[in-house]
């Protein structure tokens, strides 16, 4: 056949370097609703539940058996389960009925009610509860920082940098397993360095994250992984009890975390047991809810090329989060991996959340380069952060982030640089040099930055959790050292573990080392004049880009 | 370029349950079930016969023997080539599934851990897969040949992500439960 000349164009669009399949219900290849998805039923007897979407007790596997005893309120759900899914669908997009009365019915819901009325719903309607639903009412941003080289100077700086973008929470992870100490303690100082109450986490193995927030080096977690069918969560030497025992781990010692979860999983484990991706999101959410996490990372998550490659896909990665959100937990609502090739594609995805703004609207925008994202790339990264911001402005949207100038970044990368150098100083770490210290402050990826004695840094990571070099350490040195506003920020974060407020649900904490959470600071949307609007000082922030020309450089 | 006009066909033939080697130069390459049956492609549509080829063929070169068998109750990766190292004379086994995801496992190990692993499919080319089989028979004769050199593309998710998946779904339609792995004959002929 003759080639059309326009469809070879089209070919070599990026879009068309995307995998996309037809929908495979049978295996669980399908978005949002299967024929084996089951029917919504609930049947109580003596205060407990016998059937739960059209399965008996006895038959009951452990997720079934979790949610019927710990998420479902057995005293409104009869009364829940009897309205139309339509009708709560309805009440999720009606202004004039408030949040509260959502959350209220929630705990009557069982995930097959839920799937049927998310179902009901397109995605601008998504978008009007997500707004409505989400916990925290200011809505609020994370970044991923991390080098392929896990080289500490670097990420320090970079902390520090998105630290002053705004990001109110920060995740890292390692490339080699056993920098994660250098790490953990990178993203402290760097992030304290521009701004006192940012939380920071770093991403590993449970048992060295769970030591590592111990020693009051990271302040919160979030990869801790549940999945919707039996098969796969075993396969993970999990159960959803194990998994509460580890959160609450957390939680004793004054650490704020989240489960993680997201729609694919199962399907990529091939354990789906041939139901949609969201039912069995729906399951995941409902576990979260009834092992008392505050919150939930979720909208696919690492397994968004599987959702994004059947119809309706990036439909269900959103009605993923607003699940979490009708539950009363907070999202870190995804955009953090890569899923496509096309400019037009994943910004039309980010949208979702941006616009009606979730708690953490990517639950890690790459603050560096991609190519230096060792959570192998995310939705957006340090390239695309102009057009963010752009957009922030266009929209008059809040996305979390704020324009920066570059003088001002420099010198935050630079004292934060200082910072790690006076550190390892004290500490007897192998030496951080001035010519470090210089790349650091101007760099752009590893690639710019003088090599470390790779083997002598991994004696002094590993000596942080043998010695058990706390935060409070690291504050005292670096008071001693002169540097006494990022001590003070630091010992700042160690009291709040003694308080615990910032557990609270959708908890940040503010510039000025006030926890703002659903509790403090809860979402009361009803429609126009409501709930989260720009303060005058915020919009001017957004609004002052540096590309913007004034009619007074014209004088 | 070159234009080569050949083709290779593969005759598969089960001769039965495999059994314990006992041969030390033995290398097993154990199949995915559906490997060269139901699926006869890669997930970049390589032919399963030249990929195979090209790691017996790595094998033999330095000096090791092959032995070719099929996982029928496991198609996961770790656990089929785990299972086939136990069978391996040498204790050195290569794992390889129908969309091309391949490891070289060690009897002595942890399932989940490994000698080799190439988990992206997508970027393993032929040339690969031969010096995985070359690797493999290295281990087998107790020498510490350098890994072969993994390739890393931050955009085979979104390209790749969901055919892996759907490979990995079919590949699992030809589970038989509870079924030991056959040993196969594996017989190739080339035609102009």
């Amino acid at each position: 056949m003759q080639r059309s000349k326009r469809f070879e164009i089209l070919e070599d669009r990026p879009v068309n370097k995307d995998g996309f399949v037809k929908e495979w219900p049978e295996m669980g290849f399908v978005a949002m609703s299967s024929p084996n998805d089951p029917k919504p039923s609930i049947k109580l007897e003596n205060g407990k539940i016998t059937e739960l979407d059209g399965k008996k007790r006895e038959d009951f596997d452990m997720l079934d058996q979790f949610i019927a005893d710990y998420t479902i309120d057995t005293t409104i759900t009869e009364q829940v389960m009897a309205l139309d899914s339509i009708e709560i669908a309805r009440k999720l997009v009606d202004i004039n009925v408030p949040r509260s009365e959502i959350v209220e019915l929630s705990k009557g819901l069982t995930p097959a009610k839920l799937l049927e009325v998310l179902n009901h719903m397109n995605v601008v309607e998504m978008m009007m509860a997500l707004q409505k639903m989400r916990a925290r009412k200011t809505p609020s941003n994370q970044c991923h920082v991390t080098n392929v080289r896990d080289n500490p100077v670097l990420m320090a700086a970079d902390a520090a940098e998105a630290g002053l973008y705004g990001f109110d929470e920060q995740e890292t992870t390692v490339g080699v397993v056993r920098y994660a100490p250098f790490n953990a303690l990178a993203l402290l100082v760097g992030s304290q360095t521009v701004r006192g109450g940012i939380l920071t986490q770093d991403s590993l193995e449970e048992a060295t994250e769970l030591r590592l927030a111990m020693l009051g080096l990271t302040s919160y977690a979030e990869t801790i992984s549940i999945y919707g069918t039996e098969p796969v969560f075993i396969d993970g030497d999990d159960t959803p009890w194990s998994k509460s025992f580890l959160a609450s781990a957390y939680a004793s010692r004054g650490a704020k975390m989240r489960f993680t979860s997201g729609t694919g999983s199962e399907v990529q484990m091939a354990g789906a047991e041939g139901k949609s991706m969201l039912y069995l999101e729906l399951r995941c959410v409902m576990m979260a809810k009834g092992a008392g996490v505050q919150g939930l990372q979720n909208g696919s998550i690492s397994c968004i090329g599987i959702p994004a490659s059947v119809p309706s896909g990036l439909r269900a990665v959103l009605a993923e989060n607003l699940a979490t959100m009708i539950f009363d937990l907070e999202v870190a609502s995804g955009n953090d991996q890569t899923f496509s090739h096309s400019e037009i594609r994943r910004t039309a995805k980010m949208l979702c959340q941006m616009l009606p703004g979730t708690d953490f609207i990517f639950a890690g925008f790459s603050a560096v380069p991609n190519n230096e994202d060792m959570f192998a790339g995310s939705n957006m990264d340090s390239s695309d952060l102009d057009d963010y911001l752009i957009i922030q402005r266009d929209l008059m949207v809040d996305g979390g982030l704020k324009p920066v100038d570059e003088e001002t970044v420099i010198e935050a990368r630079y004292q934060a640089a200082k910072s790690m150098q006076a550190i390892f100083d004290e500490l007897g770490f192998p030496a951080i040099t001035e010519e470090e210290v210089e790349a650091a402050t101007y760099a752009n990826s590893s690639d710019d930055m003088p090599a470390r004695n790779v083997v002598e840094d991994l004696k002094s990571a590993e000596q942080i959790i043998r010695d058990g070099i706390s935060g409070f350490d690291i504050a005292l040195i670096l008071a001693k050292r002169g540097y006494r506003q990022t001590a003070e920020r630091i010992f700042d974060m160690l009291k709040q573990r003694v308080a615990g407020d910032y557990l609270h649900t959708s908890a940040i904490i503010n510039k000025d080392n006030l926890v703002m959470s659903a509790v403090n600071d809860e979402n009361d949307y009803s429609g126009p004049g409501t709930g989260y609007r720009l303060s005058p000082e915020r919009w001017e922030e957004i609004k002052n880009i540096r590309q913007a020309i004034s009619p007074k450089d014209f004088d | 370029m070159t234009t080569s006009t050949f083709t290779i066909d593969m005759k598969l033939t089960e001769i039965g349950q495999a059994t314990k080697g006992t041969n030390p130069r033995e290398v097993i390459v154990v199949l995915g079930p559906a490997f060269g049956k139901e699926l006869n492609k890669t997930i970049v549509k390589l032919d399963h016969a030249t990929v195979l080829r090209e790691i017996l063929s790595g094998i033999e070169e330095q000096g090791a023997v092959p032995k070719v068998i099929r996982s029928l109750r496991t198609a996961d990766l770790a656990f089929m080539a785990h299972g086939a190292a136990q069978l391996s004379g040498s204790g050195i086994s290569i794992g390889l599934q129908s969309r091309g995801t391949v490891v070289i496992h060690q009897r002595d190990l942890d399932p989940l851990s490994n000698l080799e692993l190439f988990p992206q499919s997508p970027v393993i080319t032929l040339d690969m897969y031969r010096k995985i089989g070359q690797n493999a028979a290295k281990y087998a004769l107790g020498e510490s040949p350098n890994p072969v050199l993994v390739v890393n593309d931050a955009m085979t998710r979104p390209k790749y992500q969901a055919i892996a998946a759907l490979l990995y779904l079919k590949e699992c339609q030809s589970l038989i439960p509870h079924q030991k792995p056959v040993e196969l004959k594996a017989e190739f002929s080339i035609t102009e």
